[in-house]
């Protein structure tokens, strides 16, 4: 468990003797905590002086830690024989959702912690959803839940336009051909999750529209100037890790408060800070040219904040 | 009006009220930030999933912080990457973070150190769940999809990595901490116990 964290970046030994003498130790002191929870179990369905629901309440939280002790313990027996872990180990004795995250450092060891998933625009960077799992699981699993949210602050918008996700975009990481037939039938272009390393082509031509047509299926009904768009968004796809920086700036890459429900929070409040902050730059018309171009395809109005049209006094 | 009386226990002092709003310059980049939010459906929210939640008993005691208080602050935290000891100063002596509080005057005794302490906004933190922050970013992004500032037409997804960064238990601490506490306790002698204050 030493081998995680920020203390053994870099060339730092691991002191693996101290480790194991360490863990023999601690298993020694807790070595009756399984006797002590079962008799202490026994007492409190015996006291008197509690109501149901405070009984209820310390069970639970018995039961919770007598399980949490029994994972750690079975963790430290293995570390101790000197037996290899397996991939997901607990790694904070308080929080048993935290896993190795395996990506985003190359020299050193792996990170512990989390692994949020955000869905944005690319032309002005507002994250219209994010999604933040237990563990560390596969970016695959993150698509269909963030465009569900999306698809529920759509049906919130009350404007007679009708609003509708056309395509989605993507890294390698979420390449998958049951993703791609999911996507399609809810009428979503994949256009822009690469299949190889190489970069998408953002002016395809009609022949080549016409395929990515045909091969997202008759369900899919998107016109060709629609595809035109996707394969911009698919071929700017890296800007995302601008929108990404945006969130670390506001503290987004290191989680602090606790637990899973603490991380869900910090990163829901850190992306509407950067909501606010993107708002504020579109009404400001401070966008890139290629955002202004983008947002002007999609049809997407100019405000013009210095220029009263139409005063109602 | 109506938060103002809420407030009503802070804003005691003498003297005329100031009006927040004509101390903050409308190019202020706080002010422009806080009127891209709506404050109101975000509030009403926050307040439905609260009553359902942790539903109040009585009607007796002090007026709570409005919820309002609490979110601008908790956002703006995030924002100008402040902790919560620091947001809840600035209230006091930030115009411009009274504005993104939707406080629109200004009237409080020098004696008072805090508006909202710090432990209030971390309760405040403790009670939002996953659903409601989902419902929250919902609402923020009908907003603008309402106003025509975003599309949700063409989409980006990615992910990134964010280490766990509060609390850094190692076993060698564990077990410093198990060895400490019995001898602490063998140690302390029943006259110490006795020379103690009570708690």
């Amino acid at each position: 468990m030493r081998g995680f964290g920020r203390q053994c970046r870099g060339q730092g030994r691991i002191f693996v003797t101290l480790v194991r003498h360490t863990e023999r130790q601690l298993l020694a002191l807790g070595q009756p905590i399984h006797a002590l929870g079962q008799r202490a179990q026994q007492l409190l369905a015996q006291a008197d002086d509690i109501n149901e629901a405070q009984r209820e309440g310390l069970a639970m939280q018995l039961t919770a830690a007598l399980g949490a002790h029994g994972h750690i313990r079975q963790q430290s027996g293995r570390l101790t024989q000197g037996k290899k872990l397996r991939h997901c180990k607990l790694v904070n004795a308080y929080d048993l959702t935290i896993a190795p995250i395996l990506k985003g450092k190359s020299n050193c060891p792996a990170q512990f912690g989390r692994k949020p998933g955000i869905i944005s625009e690319p032309a002005t960077g507002f994250i219209f959803a994010n999604h933040v799992p237990a563990g560390n699981p596969s970016d695959l699993s993150y698509v269909l839940p963030l465009l569900d949210k999306v698809q529920s602050a759509i049906d919130r918008v009350r404007s007679p336009k009708q609003l509708q996700v056309h395509s989605v975009a993507g890294d390698l990481g979420i390449n998958d051909t049951a993703l791609r037939q999911a996507l399609h039938a809810r009428g979503i272009l994949t256009i822009g999750i690469p299949k190889t390393v190489a970069p998408i082509n953002p002016t395809p031509t009609t022949e080549e529209i016409l395929d990515i047509l045909n091969k997202a299926g008759s369900s899919c009904q998107r016109t060709p100037d629609q595809v035109q768009l996707a394969c911009t968004a698919g071929y700017s796809r890296p800007v995302v890790e601008s929108h990404i920086a945006s969130l670390l700036s506001r503290g987004a890459g290191q989680v602090r408060y606790k637990g899973l429900q603490g991380a869900v929070v910090q990163q829901g409040m850190t992306v509407m800070a950067h909501n606010g902050a993107t708002l504020m730059r579109i009404r400001q018309q401070h966008l890139s040219k290629r955002a202004q171009k983008f947002r002007r395809l999609l049809g997407l109005r100019h405000r013009n904040v210095t220029q009263i049209n139409d005063p109602k006094n | 009006m109506r938060l103002v009386r809420y407030l009503q226990h802070w804003l005691s002092g003498i003297g005329p009220r100031l009006q927040v709003a004509d101390f903050v310059p409308d190019s202020h980049p706080i002010r422009q930030w806080a009127d891209t939010f709506p404050w109101a459906a975000l509030v009403a929210a926050i307040e439905h999933r609260f009553a359902q939640r942790c539903p109040k008993r009585s009607l007796c005691g002090r007026a709570p912080i409005p919820l309002r208080v609490l979110l601008a602050l908790e956002l703006l935290k995030h924002e100008v990457g402040a902790s919560d000891e620091d947001m809840c100063h600035r209230l006091r002596t930030d115009f411009a973070v009274m504005y993104a509080c939707g406080l629109r005057e200004y009237q409080a005794p020098r004696s008072q150190a805090h508006f909202v302490l710090p432990e209030t906004l971390s309760e405040f933190r403790g009670r939002i769940d996953e659903a409601l922050m989902d419902e929250l970013m919902a609402i923020q992004a009908a907003a603008a999809m309402d106003e025509g500032l975003v599309s949700p037409a063409h989409l980006v997804v990615d992910t990134f990595p964010a280490e766990q960064g509060s609390q850094r238990v190692t076993d060698a601490t564990t077990l410093y901490k198990a060895q400490k506490k019995p001898l602490n306790s063998s140690t302390a002698s029943p006259g110490d116990a006795a020379a103690r204050p009570p708690s």
